[in-house]
């Protein structure tokens, strides 16, 4: 079993899902810094993805410094860059845009949103909170 | 280096009829090639041609470097081929099979052969006779695998397969992905079959290739644009690289065959379409990409 949670999409390149589900696996906390990251041939072999694809995709977390090759020993996460709000802002990024776009189409005013996502994030907050006592 | 298949100008007739018609494409090391067309597209006929199992007419195909028509046992010995009719010797059971085989292959892995087996939950004892449509299929990729080949060649793998059967040979299809990697080609009707697993496509239709390119490009340049139009609509003057409009009143949509960036598009936008505004720009699956591309082959000749 894989150490992140990945249900793969069509119509996006799956090595750009594959890098996305690595960044937020990364900033949340479910891929500790200093933990170990599956080869590339494990990674394939449960993704049921072409290595080639899976390579693509690791080349490019490592470039992006989320991952650090060691020889001998393998990938290991680095979650220094991940876990900055900037790079958590990053990954909300695209789904602000999606929303702000509907909101426009919909006709919903700034206002409007606003006071949704505040009680989504409520709703959601509350939901956390007893996560929270559970564990 | 050069690439483990290697087609080009491929041609071959079975009496009038054309089957292939200058087909080209090349699959690079460790690569995995979805093969894909509708049926009597040319597809098997391709591969037949590449394992030299038919004489092609004109053109080339090489596997490892070596001409197709020259291909032997030395060859033979680093490529698995598995197709949809392969014939069997059904009288023996599995076990018989493996040990038929095992000597013919100096690379022959027990431990593959043995993992795999366990993989599809083949039993060793039965004769192959009994055994199921896919697990017939699932016998056959265990053989051609256990050696670990340098090139899998796969004729319509899937077709007749029940989901759990599909699943176990992708699985199995996975676990050669060792320390050595492996050069895949496999055909399919089915796109939805290879979206995940390939990282690199070819469309053949009529005997001719439309597209043979990466699954990451071609999922990446291709996106669904839908626009809120006022004024009457020129389709003459639009870009080269949307197709496939249609308009409904003021909605137009169309297919972006080059996307980029979406402030390339809104540009492009502005100056094709003025005044419109953009209301949607959504990734297509490869299914919708392939059938769009066919499409517009068709329709340009």
């Amino acid at each position: 079993m894989l150490p992140f949670s990945i249900s793969f999409k069509p119509g996006i390149p799956p090595c750009d899902q594959l890098v996305d589900a690595v960044r937020k696996a990364v900033a949340t906390g479910d891929l500790a810094h200093n933990t170990l990251f599956p080869s590339v041939r494990v990674l394939s072999r449960e993704l049921k993805i072409s290595p080639t694809t899976v390579h693509k995709a690791v080349s490019q977390l490592k470039q992006e410094g989320l991952l650090l090759g060691y020889p001998g020993v393998g990938m290991v996460v680095s979650a220094r860059k991940a876990t900055g709000l900037d790079h958590r802002l990053m990954l909300l990024q695209p789904f602000a845009e999606t929303l702000a776009r509907e909101a426009r189409e919909l006709n919903v005013s700034g206002e409007e949103l606003m006071a949704l996502v505040q009680r989504s994030l409520y709703a959601s907050g509350e939901d956390g909170n007893e996560k929270h006592l559970a564990s | 280096m050069t690439d483990p298949i290697l087609v080009e100008n491929l041609e071959k007739t079975f009496g009038r009829t054309k089957a292939l018609d200058g087909v080209s494409f090349r699959v690079s090391a460790g690569s995995f090639m979805g093969f894909f067309g509708p049926n009597g597209a040319g597809k098997t006929t391709t591969i037949k041609a590449l394992m030299n199992l038919i004489p092609h007419n004109r053109g080339s195909a090489q596997v490892l470097g070596v001409s197709s028509n020259r291909l032997g046992r030395a060859e033979f010995r680093r490529i698995g081929y598995v197709s949809e009719n392969q014939d069997m010797p059904l009288w023996m059971t599995l076990g018989q099979l493996i040990q038929y085989c095992r000597p013919m292959y100096p690379t022959w892995d027990d431990g593959l052969c043995e993992s795999l087996r366990e993989t599809f939950k083949l039993p060793l004892n039965q004769k192959l006779k009994g055994f199921s449509r896919g697990m017939r299929m699932k016998a056959a990729l265990l053989t051609s695998l256990a050696y670990h080949p340098e090139v899998v060649v796969l004729d319509e793998p899937f077709s007749g397969l029940d989901p759990l059967s599909r699943d176990q040979f992708v699985e199995g299809l996975m676990e050669l992905s060792g320390d050595k990697s492996f050069t895949l080609l496999l055909s399919t009707h089915d796109v939805g079959e290879i979206e995940r697993l390939c990282d690199a496509v070819t469309f053949i239709d009529h005997g001719r290739v439309d597209v043979s390119e990466s699954t990451d490009s071609l999922l990446s340049r291709f996106r669904r644009v839908v626009v809120q139009q006022k004024a009457e609509l020129k389709c003459t003057k639009l870009f080269s690289t949307w197709k496939a409009f249609r308009q409904n009143g003021e909605r137009v949509e169309f297919v972006e065959t080059q996307f980029d960036e979406i402030e390339a598009l809104k540009n492009r936008l502005s100056h094709e379409l003025p005044g419109s505004i953009l209301k949607a720009v959504e990734p297509m699956s490869l299914r919708e990409v392939i059938v769009q591309m066919s499409q517009m082959e068709r329709g340009g000749k």
